[in-house]
């Protein structure tokens, strides 16, 4: 029987479909209440200094967690009080308590900086002198010997930091806003994927009605799941910590690598498996086809293609006996993998225009049709701007921030800022909001985008790396404005709540990055994702930035037309197979994503996929498990941040006051 | 269209595969077949989104 065609469209949605349970609101409230507000800062700033301190010790932040606590704390507290908690203070209460724990992680950059300009690399590469002093203070400056934030050596850089953060909040709000009633209000696109978001909220705001529903009891299974694995995983090695010189690490952090396990029969392959098994979750909850076959090419990669056709082509020919897996993927890199995974990105803009543009034309003609598109006034009281406003604030912001950029590399062509800040951003932020509209995702995407612009500007300082450019994409967030209006959160309260808070993180954000930093050098043994990965992401970056300089650096030898070529042609022949073979579009997403990928990485992901398609469905139903999951989820996240959260508390307690006599 | 669509993406990979095997990978040659991948992918996808709009109007 002939296999039938679905467009890669009406595939996308009714996978987004699965998700989506029910419809949105029409009335609007406002979400901002001073217990809102006090709630956030609150719960966030209590758990900032944990997540500061899980992404150096895991490398992930559990910053996901926070909001959610936030949210139990208070519907529980209403619940105690007799009161309901309305879903538009729980969804503001989620932003806000997201931002307020997030709020350390903005200041990251200058940690890893202070690092980076004293390491042997940045030296050896010669460009530990010409780090800017807009980025991290001299490498023998007191602010940087001293581990101290709040030294005056970090004034211009934090300065700096911070008229770019007011210039970007003034761009991102206004031009989210304009695309938004251009594409929600204007063309009525569905944003299929803003439903679910929209549902953690409705979730825990049903659990202060009178009747407690399934949502509450998923979520605490989840919770109890992630209370389990997270004091296995995070909470045994940070509490060991405390006492022992080498914390115990029950599954070591963040891999057990079988790399050299496997080099007798699959030379050149890499596995090393990952042992943060959370990613089940993930499993549970993205597509199975896509996690299948991306698990599917990645050991086709690592056991077929490296070992027995680029290897004994002599194509990776760095590689030697005896190697762990970042030496092995850092030598494939540099012969093969970087240069067609460059082609397989730039694949990925050339399917997403091919989906995306022929899209363009089936809805101008479907408007003429059916002529209910095209109004642009919006819904009453849901707190709209004028866009005359919204227009002028955008070209404050994107002018301000071309002049910053100018002042940081002043022999920097302008006409390339101007270009990119006038053209290449509208137009790229346009293309984002249109395919989140309507697949509820980024389809497009130009890779390598700013060594193109150096290369074409033939400027060969280093300072340009260090420099922010205005190829920005705006497209993403008008999501954001469409699970407001599902909420029925009136987009004032939204902006208000986000101003206040603002100013506030920014300092708690400095002064607790500055508290940790004190507490130990990073990277340092008591960090042990950091000093595992920052060595290796130093070396790669001192060969990104040097890659341009001097025409004969490692980098830009590592790039070959001919690999690129590859990369990019085949991944378009995979597209054009599954295409001419009627299989699922997903497909392309999965193969691509996985070709030349670690499979041990992916293990967690496939076992959870595994067990939601093979059992979950089986046991609960379809629409039942796909109604359970982002909860379920939810529910996890916010019991390994607790017990993360928790254990990281007693270490820093600790920490901050036993004096050790070596 | 369909067929012409899927026609070209064929001789597109054949061409793709020939360039690897038969002339050493030269990126001229894979570029050459990109571009015709590239044609053939276009034209699926516009068939694809078109045809409903087509049909109706037929």
């Amino acid at each position: 029987m002939a296999r039938e065609r679905v467009s890669q469209a009406d595939e996308w949605q009714a996978w987004a479909q699965r998700y989506d349970i029910e419809g949105g609101i029409r009335t609007f409230e406002s979400g901002l209440t001073v217990k809102v507000f006090v709630g956030a800062l609150f719960v966030g700033l209590l758990m900032m200094p944990g997540s500061i301190y899980l992404s150096y010790v895991s490398g992930e932040s559990g910053a996901g967690a926070a909001p959610w606590v936030a949210v139990i704390l208070f519907t529980e507290l209403a619940r105690r009080s007799f009161t309901t908690a309305r879903r538009q203070e729980l969804y503001m209460l989620l932003g806000l308590t997201g931002a307020a724990v997030g709020s350390g992680m903005q200041y990251r950059s200058f940690i890893w900086y202070a690092y980076f300009i004293n390491t042997p690399q940045a030296a050896s590469y010669e460009i530990a002198d010409k780090i800017p002093a807009w980025v991290v203070p001299a490498g023998d400056s007191v602010g940087v010997l001293t581990r101290s934030l709040l030294h005056p050596d970090w004034l211009l850089p934090i300065g700096v930091y911070l008229v770019g953060k007011l210039l970007g909040t003034l761009r991102s709000v206004s031009a989210q806003y304009i695309l938004f009633r251009l594409t929600a209000d204007l063309e009525r696109l569905p944003y299929p994927m803003a439903p679910i978001t929209a549902q953690g909220a409705t979730a825990l705001a049903e659990t202060t009605g009178k009747e407690e529903t399934w949502r509450w009891r998923v979520f605490s299974i989840g919770s109890m799941a992630g209370l389990v694995w997270g004091f296995l995983y995070i909470g045994v090695p940070s509490l060991t910590g405390v006492m022992m010189s080498t914390p115990i690490q029950i599954l070591k952090i963040p891999w057990i690598d079988f790399t050299q396990s496997i080099e007798g029969f699959a030379p050149t392959g890499v596995f090393a498996l990952r042992t943060d098994f959370g990613q089940m979750l993930f499993g549970f909850v993205l597509p199975f086809p896509i996690v299948m076959t991306e698990f599917i090419a990645a050991m086709a990669t690592q056991f077929v293609l490296n070992p027995q056709i680029l290897y004994r082509f002599e194509i990776l020919h760095q590689w030697k006996p005896g190697l762990d897996v970042r030496a092995v993927g850092l030598y494939n890199g540099l012969d093969f993998w970087m240069s067609a995974g460059m082609g397989k990105s730039f694949s990925f803009a050339i399917v997403g225009m091919a989906a995306s543009i022929p899209m363009l034309f089936k809805m101008r003609r479907s408007k003429k049709t059916a002529g209910e598109r095209g109004s642009f006034a919006p819904p009453p009281n849901r707190g709209d701007f004028p866009i005359w406003l919204m227009g002028l604030l955008w070209l404050v912001g994107m002018g301000g921030f071309v002049w910053l950029i100018h002042w940081m590399v002043p022999n920097f062509p302008l006409s390339f800022l101007l270009g990119f800040a006038f053209l290449y951003t509208p137009l790229n932020s346009y293309i984002t909001a249109r395919t989140f509209g309507v697949l509820g995702r980024d389809l497009f995407d130009i890779p390598y985008l700013h060594e193109i612009t150096f290369i074409l500007s033939r400027y060969e300082e280093v300072d340009i790396w260090f420099a922010p450019l205005p190829d920005e994409d705006y497209g993403r967030g008008t999501q954001s404005w469409r699970v407001l209006e599902l909420t029925g959160t009136t987009f004032t309260s939204n902006l208000a709540g986000t101003l206040l808070i603002m100013p506030i993180l920014i300092v708690s954000g400095i002064v607790v990055l500055h508290f940790i930093w004190k507490i130990a050098p990073i990277p340092s043994a008591q960090y042990p994702y950091a000093q595992m990965m920052w060595p290796i992401n130093a070396t790669n970056e001192c060969l990104w930035k040097t890659s341009l300089r001097d025409g004969n650096s490692q980098m830009l030898q590592a790039i070959r037309g001919d690999y690129v070529a590859a990369g990019f042609t085949g991944s378009l022949a995979i597209y054009g197979m599954l295409w001419y073979f009627k299989l699922p579009s997903m497909w392309f997403y999965g193969i691509v994503g996985g070709i030349g990928a670690d499979p041990g990485s992916m293990i967690a992901r496939l076992l959870g996929a595994v067990i939601g398609r093979f059992y979950m469905i089986k046991r609960f139903g379809m629409k039942r498990w796909y109604m359970f999951n982002p909860v379920l989820a939810a529910g996890f996240a916010c019991g390994v941040g607790l017990i993360g959260m928790g254990t990281v508390a007693i270490a820093l307690v600790s920490k901050a006051v036993i004096v050790k006599p070596f | 269209m369909e067929r012409v669509a899927g026609f070209i993406i064929i001789v597109g990979t054949i061409l793709w595969l020939f360039s690897v095997i038969v002339l050493e990978g030269r990126w001229q040659w894979q570029m050459f077949s990109a571009l015709v991948l590239t044609i053939g992918i276009f034209c699926a996808h516009f068939w694809e989104e078109l045809r409903d709009t087509d049909s109706s109007k037929d």
